[in-house]
């Protein structure tokens, strides 16, 4: 996470505005990018000093941010004629042996056992150390790239900071949902006017009582994850150097965006689709169908199921593999109020819920390690869905 | 300890009756009766997000006590019912380990003990952990101590030892973790263990590492420390942890139990040339501090150096202050009185500390010594702290490593050639050498540049080593 003196923004009224790269700052990352090159070949300590440096045209706090990512991306070898821990052993031992003769004296009789100079014993004593190591050519980077990774760092490291996040976009808000759920978040979806739009309240539990660093991350890592949506817009409330602020992020914000979030949440989906498919082959199941509407909030079953000539006995299955007595206990309080009948719910044994929090509606598999197919079969099959 | 199975309103897990519940780090009452106000239990406020009654996770204990005081029927689902833990060979303690040990019982099981490094603070977390037999949960600083630590439970516990943090995760009954993965991973593990101990608990009391102790449920905490802080941050442990229960200084133990030490603080001079470079330093960050005082009467250094890094006189500023540190770290006069030492000590076992890793790294290439330092790995670390346990190395050279508990083998000199962090560090680096041993007398060094800032610190870390309670022993 980004230290709090690399983000750099603007504050206006209550706004705490990231202060983005952009193409204009194209340039100076390029001449930083090929200072990397520059320096391969020579120690890590001297690349650190050059970054440091002041550079034209590059803004201070924005070269600095650039620096720390550039630093975090280098790689460096040990180079060395004795390999180091075994120098200094060596060294220290035999001085440990004689103190009293001279320090040139002990060099040179330890240098001359090792079969080396004594400079070069000098040389390998310390160059494992992290600034010692050397520097190596960077993985081919391009200046645009490293301007949105500086930037995702930057979103990243403001949200660490915030309390909560509410998040209002369109498309693809099972993948944030989930990937907030699985980062320990409550996480509460609603939906907007229109089909695709959703509202999403993220919080820590913690949150009620004070903003806590550990689910300051956990929000953090959402930010690369709404790339993936059509449109959104996040606000924040953040604590930025001692101020209270509301950071907003949105759609065409120049940030890295992660790779694809899976489609499956698991092997264990996968297995059950696969399971499934091959138990029955008079059904269909529908991988990640639209969301479920229970009172307001928003639903994302994992899979939908149908006899094939037969549509309207429709199931929704969800398989609940990541969960917490009180995760699961507010999901079928909503069901049970939003009368959603045709659900099966796939438990994990292991938590052994009491039958009583299982509304009268929903059907309920429990599973251990593998989610038995047959048994959601015999559900759906024997019951007539509403 | 308290526990589910013998908390008297958690023996009927009655439908009627509130549910409490662990959730990520806090504790949610769930299923609350129609017309029973439970809004004012301790740490308690209501979740619109959930519509259910929240506390933080250290509040567990005080909410069951208070249920149980109104007579609200409750089952509590926070822990696991789990056996008792066990086997244990319990240490043996020496009188003032079992008067601690004695007097933190009396203050419920929370608390801190102060005892001086050397003293055993280990011994007595074992003694505990073995007397509660209920799962516990060993919080330490470093990656060092983690290991040590399982090391020395292990000696004494009969199950497998669970070690969190340095590319570890074994859960079990008793647990080790350093203070960044048990605050990982917390929010997970906070039902799990009934007894928390807290080595080095100075570190707690501000920042972000307090969210470890805020999410856990742990009824029973133990602090460990050679130097409480004060102010603000003791409040603060003192609501996480709990008050200090028990203290003693290394004076209330010199002779007995630890070996009897001498401080001899020898004042040393720049040459004219380094003072020249360091005069100059100085009146470039000195005006910019005093200006900042004024305007801000009663800040301290890093609220100087969090505003200073704002604009470029500040940046300035702050360079020099990083180069008269430099000037003062070894300059030559420090060398030559380093050099004088180790030949006027040949035969003892000598640790040298210095203010930073580029400096110890300097006294290491110059004098030979080897460096015990974050760099070096774990594995050459414990072969070199051998090596001169064995005396085939004489001297150790550290910054910081060697200043927390890692156990160093009996030193009888130690050369302070730096050091910036005041009173607590001092305490630690002469608990190093006071290993009792017969007719032992342990000789301290302190190298101090006249006339610089330097005089005023080591005036200012003395102050650690006085007696607190001379009547106790």
């Amino acid at each position: 996470m980004l230290p709090a003196n690399l983000l750099s923004c603007e504050f206006r009224g209550l706004a705490a505005i990231p202060r983005f790269l952009g193409e204009a700052d194209r340039p100076w990352v390029r001449t930083l990018i090929d200072e990397c090159e520059r320096f391969s070949g020579r120690p890590v300590r001297e690349l650190e000093a050059r970054l440091r440096d002041p550079s034209p045209g590059a803004p201070d706090d924005k070269r600095r941010l650039v620096a720390y990512l550039l630093l975090g991306m280098a790689r460096s070898r040990v180079e060395s004629p004795v390999p180091p821990r075994e120098a200094r052993a060596a060294l220290f031992t035999a001085s440990g042996r004689s103190p009293a003769d001279a320090r040139d004296a002990v060099i040179a009789r330890c240098a001359g056992e090792l079969g080396v100079s004594p400079a070069a014993l000098l040389g390998s004593l310390f160059a494992d150390l992290p600034s010692e190591r050397i520097a190596m050519a960077p993985p081919s980077l391009d200046p645009g790239e490293v301007v949105l990774r500086a930037n995702l760092a930057l979103a990243q490291g403001l949200l660490a900071r915030a309390h909560s996040v509410t998040i209002a976009l369109e498309g693809n808000a099972r993948a944030v949902a989930r990937h907030a759920t699985l980062r320990g978040l409550i996480c509460s979806t609603t939906r907007s006017a229109g089909d695709d739009l959703a509202s999403i309240e993220l919080s820590g539990p913690f949150a009620l009582f004070r903003r806590t660093l550990l689910y300051g991350r956990a929000l953090g890592a959402i930010v690369p994850v709404l790339a993936w949506t059509r449109r959104f817009k996040l606000q924040a409330t953040c604590d930025i150097r001692g101020r209270r602020t509301v950071v907003t992020l949105a759609t065409g914000d120049p940030i890295f965006p992660s790779s694809e979030p899976r489609r499956f949440d698991s092997r264990l989906e996968e297995r059950f689709a696969r399971d499934f498919a091959r138990l029955a082959p008079d059904w269909v199941i529908v991988r990640e169908p639209e969301a479920i509407d229970a009172g307001g909030h928003l639903f994302f079953p994992d899979f939908a199921v149908h006899p094939r000539f037969d549509p309207s006995r429709r199931w929704f299955v969800e398989i609940v593999g990541f969960w917490t007595p009180e995760y699961l206990a507010n999901k079928l309080d909503r069901l049970r109020r939003a009368r959603v009948s045709n659900l099966v719910l796939c438990i994990d044994e292991e938590r052994n819920l009491g039958d009583r929090d299982v509304p009268a509606t929903a059907a309920l598999v429990r599973y251990r390690r593998r989610v038995d197919a047959a048994k959601v079969l015999d559900v759906v099959a024997m019951t007539k869905a509403t | 300890m308290r526990s589910a199975r013998s908390r008297p309103g958690a023996a009927l897990a009655l439908p009627s009756g509130v549910r409490l519940l662990f959730d990520r780090g806090t504790i949610l009452l769930r299923d609350a009766p129609e017309g029973v106000d439970l809004s004012d239990l301790p740490g308690v406020l209501w979740d619109p997000r959930v519509r259910a009654l929240r506390a933080p996770a250290r509040h567990h204990p005080a909410i069951c006590d208070e249920l149980t005081r109104r007579a609200v029927r409750f089952a509590d689902e926070v822990y696991r019912t789990t056996d008792d833990v066990g086997p244990w060979a319990e240490p043996p303690l020496r009188p003032y380990q079992d008067s601690a040990h004695w007097a933190w019982q009396e203050a419920r099981r929370r608390g801190v003990v102060v005892l001086p490094t050397g003293s055993g603070k280990t011994r007595l977390a074992i003694a505990a952990m073995a007397r509660a037999r209920r799962p516990a949960l060993a919080l330490v600083p470093t990656r060092v101590l983690l290991a040590q630590w399982v090391r020395e439970i292990s000696s004494a516990f009969g199950g497998p030892v669970g070690c969190l943090g340095d590319g570890e995760r074994r859960i079990e009954a008793i647990t080790v973790a350093t203070f960044e993965s048990g605050w990982r991973q917390m929010d997970q593990l906070g039902n799990r263990f009934e007894l928390v101990i807290v080595d080095e608990a100075h570190h707690f009391g501000s920042g972000a590492r307090d969210e470890v102790l805020e999410l856990c449920a742990a009824p029973a905490r133990l602090g460990l420390t050679a130097t409480p802080p004060s102010g603000p941050a003791a409040d603060r442990i003192a609501e996480l942890i709990g008050p200090t229960v028990f203290e003693l200084s290394v004076g209330d133990l010199t002779g007995r139990y630890l070996a009897p030490f001498q401080l001899v603080t020898l004042n040393l001079d720049l040459d004219p040339k380094e003072r020249d470079a360091w005069v100059r330093t100085v009146a470039v960050y000195r005006p910019a501090l005093r200006a900042f005082m004024r305007e801000a009467p009663g800040a301290t250094w890093l609220d100087f150096a969090k505003a200073a890094v704002r604009t470029e006189e500040g940046r300035r500023a702050l360079a020099a202050f990083r180069e008269s540190r430099a000037l003062l770290a070894f300059p030559s006069a420090k060398r030559a009185a380093v050099r004088s030492l180790l030949a006027r000590h040949a035969g003892a076992r000598i640790l040298v500390f210095t203010s930073d890793n580029a400096t110890a790294y300097a006294v290491s290439r110059e004098h030979l010594l080897m460096p015990i330092t974050c760099d070096i790995s774990r594995g050459e670390r414990a072969a070199a702290l051998d090596r001169f346990r064995r005396g085939e190395l004489r001297a150790l050279v550290s910054a910081r490593v060697l200043n927390e508990g890692i156990d160093v083998p009996d030193a009888d000199v130690a050369i302070i050639v730096g050091g910036t962090q005041g009173e607590r560090e001092h305490v630690q680096r002469i608990g190093r050498l006071l290993r009792p041993q017969e007719g032992k007398t342990a000789v301290v060094y302190e190298l101090v540049m006249r006339g610089t800032s330097e005089v005023a610190q080591a005036r200012r870390r003395r102050e650690g080593l006085a007696p607190r309670q001379p009547a106790l022993l």
